[in-house]
């Protein structure tokens, strides 16, 4: 049983924002993050606008090197996408493993970044491949890195009248390697007890570029950025990727919960990151050879 | 004992036509369909709808429940508080028996009255025109909670000036074993190995919450249809409410899904209480949350044994403790202990024994029965402590099971002399020999393969006198009829009885339709509980079945003049055996037997075996009818870095006596395989001081098909039972060994034993540091 | 039902068509498919948890499949959905049905008309699945009874028939 609430129904992006930008009402894209937080604890009498019929912002569009997603674009979207697995592999992995297949059909990409869960799984991929975010209101348009976007728990910048409309990054270098593994209690549908996504790109030998995204480890999904620089401008080392992985481990702000420990959360993060910066060493390395 | 020999068992054994094939179960296309009907699905003209105030507190005393702002709200038309319940104020959570006979003092007041005692408790109930409006009425209940000390460790309720759950003290149960001389046997013993286990809260977790519909029908009788696996909770509900047996008609719906959970009472009080107070029907379906609170997970254990063994593997003598968790009312839980102080030594023979075992109140909530009931927490522990006896001695562990292993003619751990086939070795053999070689370890995943075996009654405890009964019939056209009160819990509990009839009556097993749990219409057939159902209500069936068969073949012989004994009944014919060419339809026959006057039908009635209980002193005695054993297999691949544990492989090898259905059979040792898994790896109900912290089944987490490995069913058949053509039960004996064999598995795997369920990746890590600082 | 102080519908005619059939209801916009769908006699699409958790409510929309509990009826609106008695019924099951009464795919049953349809929608995107896309195609679905080998089982089964169905005509 959900609470009773209002709900507006646009038809056309303008007519969204200016419903946002003259009511007080909050977005509802697949619901998957708000119907059950209603059900579970939500008063009634809010008032949603429904994105369900505004079509312009659902679809990835390829445009060379960059790639451009919709909002709107669910989890099974990125599935289904043939071109997502060259243009961000991590991205790929993590939409496999993300829920059940109903939930993927109905979760949005702007729903998971938008409600800014430490958990939310679409996040650290995005990190790693450097994603941007525009938003547009009534009043604008404004991109920014998604790595600024994301403010705290729960907290980010998106602003009451705004509207997550696309989500863009560029496809990374061909010497590189973008992974993604998600710790969970179980292997299907699970919440994340430790969420990894990395890139690593590498120029003659030595890694010239590395991104190591973090999930549920602290209050927000984030970038162990420390971590990253000691990879930059050489060959990785598994004494480097050590130092490096557990770098990032000391970066987190993990909490204890029903699922896991603070304790064993970050030393998770060390296992995880080491494994994965060696995996995407050796790939992107084997595929320097070729 | 009074053992009644079974008159039908080994009738044709050789050569069955439809039993142990894995034919479709009659329940299957309607569930397919989306036509089945569960209790949630009923609805009346005028229903209303209803919903129950929980106890947000663990332990509490009641200042005050105003219900004036519920009464209030338009659509509200009844609600409900202990102040209104008639004088009894309690539910029987006694195990129901057909003679009715309540041994312990089990009473739990259906609604809270001055204080709490669990997070969860019901308080008060309401009947309104909506779901929603019901709901609102419950939010408009104002309760004044006075906090109270509460007691949520068992080791703490039991130790001096722990608060009082109720009664006189914590103690809810307490049995003790002593049999053989223990001195004796720790003396002749090379070496003693000692350890404790510990098991955790475990959730039913079927996927349809409780549901049921009440109603007081046209000749005053209260209707209630229901998610339940005991239709004879009706003298409950009469008792409960001042109602005579006759006035009140329980009728068990198709369950989805019980496991143990809906066996006690869980909401049919309520809603009968609603339906009387508001002259209406009133239908109840919980919320998943609620759900966790309606029902008794299964019991946490505490489990130590201490054991003598020789230097060759010989157990000599085995000192065993149990203490649960049995929360704030003791529904089922001095029968759990029981079971699993029964079961304490495991498939072995301990002939120097000794058990203590208690269970004890706390503000935690009240756990009941789960597949398995105590046994397997039991069993956990001594197939743990196998592979630390093998460890100690430096020999393969299940070196060490067949030094100990009972046989056919040992006496127990209650000196109860098995009967039966015991199939242990073959079990664990075969299984083992399937899980194949085992695959390379990587850098950082062990391979692990671990083993268990078990003993696990079926049939209920001997002194409750169980019976079932059950109607065969043969309309004029020929098509078949069996009528019996089962529940049918999702194992293909009336199915069977068709595939048994069909057998025994030579007609097509989807020719015959099973009328099945109505309390009022169908013969009584005792609980779906316990692993009895097929074992008692198919040996009823078996029985009525035959006889009317003999009636048939009797007239059929008349009319052939032949003897019956030369007669037999196939596709719907009877044909005098090697003479094809004399042969008479069933329907042919069956106008025969009417127009000589001959029943056509038979009402039979199935009695277990009885004994008078244990010696309180000792624990010996006899106390079930039989036992299942078996095995179970497991490989794992443990992730050393992250202390991840997959499943590769999971193979259950059982002597099942005699499959009924084969598929159903596999399938019950399949579903078992995953529920143990979960038991071993991710399932636990956390609580903190009473309060419920996995509300939801994001937070409570059974196995999904992501996390299914490779499972495999073995079945063997000694034909050894007591159940019908030589079965015996399967439901729970099939999942006592599962966890305990992944367990083992991760032992194997990473070297290092973890004593506390669940296995968690954290566990892992943790053991494996411990193992590196002190290795 | 109109709103009088913010002019807003509070409750709308939403039109949906189960399993071909049109029907009309008047709801406010909190209700959910799943209630709407029960509401109307389609008490075949289950329901295990009120959010997402489970699979038991799921149902085909516009062939996607959802978990009805967490889908708004105004969202249904003009759209059709299917339910398992949609996909076939006796004398004309469809192949999974078939496939999941001969492999004993269904126990308690419970699970078994979401299950049924997340394993239509797996079937129509990937016609020859294999294991590991059967596992993740329900990994939504939970199942306490089954252990899901006989639902792997089934879907592999109908899968077959169907591929061999399309070849042949
Ligand atoms: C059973 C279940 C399993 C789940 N499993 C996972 C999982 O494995 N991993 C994971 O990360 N999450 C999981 N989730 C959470 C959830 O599905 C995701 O976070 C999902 O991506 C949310 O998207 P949505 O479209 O459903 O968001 P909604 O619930 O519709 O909205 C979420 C928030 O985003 C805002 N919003 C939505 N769209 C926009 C927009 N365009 N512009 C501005 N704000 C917007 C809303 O106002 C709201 O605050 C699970 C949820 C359930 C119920
Ligand atoms: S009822 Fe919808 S997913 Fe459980
Ligand atoms: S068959 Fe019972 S839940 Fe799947």
């Amino acid at each position: 049983m959900l609470p009773s609430f209002e709900l507006l129904e646009p038809h056309s992006l303008d007519e969204a924002l200016k419903m946002l930008a003259t009511s007080e009402a909050t977005p509802l894209a697949g619901g998957t993050n708000l119907l059950p937080d209603l059900r579970a604890h939500g008063r009634a009498g809010r008032r949603f606008i429904s994105l369900a019929a505004l079509d312009q912002l659902r679809g990835v569009e390829h445009k060379g090197n960059r790639v451009i997603m919709g909002g709107s674009t669910t989890l099974n979207d990125i599935l289904r996408d043939p071109l997502m697995p060259k243009a961000a592999p991590s991205l790929v992995s993590m939409a496999k493993v993300f829920a059940g297949t109903m939930i993927r059909n109905a979760a949005t990409i702007a729903g998971n970044i938008c409600y800014g869960s430490p958990s939310a799984d679409a996040i650290p991929p995005l990190l790693s491949v450097d994603a941007e975010v525009t938003l547009t209101s009534a009043a604008g348009e404004r991109t920014l890195p998604l790595d600024s976007f994301l403010l705290g728990y729960k907290k980010t910048a998106h602003q009451p009248d705004e509207l997550l409309k696309t989500v863009a990054w560029t496809i990374p270098a061909a010497d590189s390697a973008n992974l993604f593994y998600k710790l969970g209690r179980r292997r299907g549908d699970a919440i994340t007890v430790v969420g990894v996504a990395v890139t690593v790109v590498i120029e003659s030998g030595s890694c010239s570029k590395a991104r190591i995204a973090l999930g549920s480890v602290a209050p927000t999904v984030f970038r162990a950025k420390e971590a990253e620089n000691i990879l930059i401008g050489g060959p990785l080392t598994a004494a480097t990727i050590d130092q490096a992985a557990l770098t990032a481990a000391q970066a987190s702000r993990p909490i204890d919960d029903i699922r896991a420990s603070a304790e064993y959360r970050r030393h998770a993060v060390h296992m995880l990151v080491r494994r994965l910066l060696t995996q995407a060493w050796q790939t992107s390395g084997a595929k320097q050879h070729d | 004992m009074n053992r009644m020999e079974n008159p039908l068992a080994g009738v044709k054994s050789e050569k069955f036509r439809q039993v142990g094939k894995p034919l479709i179960r009659t329940d299957s296309p309607t569930k397919v369909y989306g036509t089945a009907v569960y209790a949630g699905d009923l609805t009346m003209p005028g229903m209303l709808y209803a919903a129950v105030l929980h106890s947000e507190r663990a332990s509490a005393l009641l200042r005050r429940v105003d219900t004036t702002r519920a009464k209030e709200l338009p659509g509200v038309h009844c609600v409900l508080t202990a102040e209104d319940l008639p004088a009894s104020q309690g539910v029987m959570t006694d195990m129901p028996g057909q003679t009715g006979g309540m041994t312990k003092n089990t009473k739990q007041p259906i609604l809270a009255k001055d204080r709490v005692r669990f997070c969860g408790e019901p308080i008060a109930l309401v009947a309104a025109e909506s779901v929603a409006i019901a709901e609102q009425a419950i939010g408009l209940i104002d309760v004044d909670y006075q906090d109270i000390d509460g007691v949520y460790d068992p080791f703490d309720a039991l130790a001096p000036g722990a608060p009082i759950v109720y009664g006189d003290d914590n103690v809810v149960a307490s049995y003790k074993i002593r049999k053989g001389d223990i001195e004796k046997g720790f003396a002749e013993a090379d070496v003693i190995v000692e350890n404790t286990f510990t098991t955790q809260y475990q959730e039913q977790a079927f996927l349809e919450p409780e549901a049921a519909l009440a109603w007081v029908d046209e000749l005053e009788v209260l209707n209630i249809r229901s998610s339940t696996q005991v239709v004879e909770h009706y003298r409950a509900v009469a008792d409960a409410i001042g109602l005579p047996h006759n006035r009140v008609r329980l009728r068990a719906e198709f369950v989805g899904g019980g496991f143990g959970g809906k066996e006690v009472m869980t909401i049919e009080v309520w809603l009968a209480l609603l339906a009387l107070a508001s002259r209406r029907p009133v239908r109840l379906v919980q919320p998943r949350e609620r759900s966790f609170l309606s029902h008794g997970p299964r019991h946490p254990f505490n489990i130590t044994h201490r054991t003598g063994v020789t230097r060759d593997g010989k157990i000599t003598a085995l000192q065993i403790s149990f203490t649960s968790d049995a929360g704030a009312y003791a529904k089922l839980s001095p029968y759990i202990l029981l079971y699993a102080t029964v079961g304490a030594t495991g498939p072995y023979r301990v002939d120097n024994l000794h058990v203590d075992s208690v269970s004890a109140a706390t503000n935690n909530l009240p756990a009941c029965a789960f597949r398995g009931f105590g046994t397997m927490q039991a069993n956990l522990a001594c197939e743990g402590q196998m592979e630390e006896i093998a460890k100690t001695l430096g020999m393969d562990s299940m070196e060490v099971r067949r030094r100990n292993f009972i046989r056919t003619g040992d006496a127990n751990a209650t000196g109860q002399i098995i009967r039966s086939a015991v199939w242990s070795d073959q079990c664990a053999t075969q299984a083992l020999a399937a899980l194949g070689k085992r695959p390379e370890n990587s850098q950082t995943t062990r391979i692990g393969h671990g083993v268990a075996c078990y003993q696990q009654s079926y049939g209920r405890i001997l002194w409750m006198k169980d019976s079932s009964e059950a109607w065969v019939g043969v309309e004029m056209d020929g098509t078949v009829v069996v009528r019996s009160a089962v529940a049918d819990i999702g194992g293909g509990q009336s199915s069977a009885l068709a595939q048994i009839t069909a057998e025994i009556l030579g007609v097509p097993m989807k020719e015959v339709v099973v009328y099945f749990g109505d309390g009022a219409v169908t013969p009584l057939a005792g609980t779906s509980t316990a692993s009895r159902a097929l074992y008692m209500s198919g040996n009823a069936t078996q029985m009525a079945a035959t006889r009317v068969r003999e009636n048939l073949l009797g007239c059929a012989g008349r009319h052939f003049s032949v003897e019956a004994e030369e007669l037999d009944m196939n596709d719907s014919q009877v044909f005098v055996v090697g003479d094809p060419k004399r042969s008479m339809t069933i329907n042919d026959c069956v106008k025969l037997c009417a127009a000589e006057g001959v029943h056509r039908h038979n009402l039979a009635i199935f009695k277990a075996p009885t004994s008078e209980g244990i010696d309180p002193e000792t624990g010996q005695g006899e106390v079930f009818p039989d036992f299942t054993y078996g095995a179970h297999a497991a490989q794992v691949a443990v992730d050393i870095e992250t202390g991840e544990v997959r499943v590769l492989q999971s193979i259950g090898a059982h002597d099942v006596g005699q499959a009924i259905n084969l598929r159903a059979v596999e399938g019950q040792v399949e579903g078992s395989a995953l529920m143990g898994q979960g038991f071993a790896l991710c399932e636990e109900l956390i609580l903190e001081q009473g309060q419920l912290q996995t509300r939801s089944l994001s937070e409570y987490l059974i196995p999904t098909s992501e996390d299914v490995p490779k499972i495999k069913a073995i079945i063997l058949e000694s034909g050894s039972g007591l159940g019908p053509f030589g079965s015996k039960g399967i439901g729970e004996p099939v999942y006592a060994p599962v966890a305990a064999s992944i367990a083992n598995a991760v032992t194997d795997a990473i070297g290092v034993h973890i004593f506390e369920l669940p296995i968690t990746p954290e566990k892992i890590v943790k053991a494996l540091r411990r193992k590196e600082t002190v290795g | 039902m109109t709103d009088k102080k913010t002019g807003m519908a509070r409750e709308k005619l939403v039109n949906i068509h189960v399993n071909g059939t049109a029907c009309e209801i008047t709801v406010p916009a909190w209700r959910t498919l799943l209630e709407v769908l029960r509401e109307l006699g389609h008490v075949e699409v289950k329901c295990g948890c009120e959010k997402g958790d489970c699979g038991a409510c799921a149902v085909l929309l516009d062939g996607e499949v959802v978990d009805s509990c967490l889908t708004l009826a105004w969202n249904a609106d003009r759209r059709s959905v299917m339910t398992v008695q949609g996909l076939g019924g006796p004398g004309k099951a469809h192949p999974l049905q078939t496939a999941f009464i001969e492999h004993g795919g269904a126990q308690c049953g419970y699970c078994t008309p979401g299950m049924i349809l997340a394993a239509k929608a797996l079937l129509d995107d990937i016609p020859n699945p294999s294991l590991d896309d059967i596992k993740r195609g329900l990994s939504g679905n939970l199942c306490r009874c089954t252990g899901y080998t006989r639902i792997f089982s089934a879907i592999r089964a109908a899968a077959q028939a169907l591929r061999q169905e399309g070849g042949t005509s």
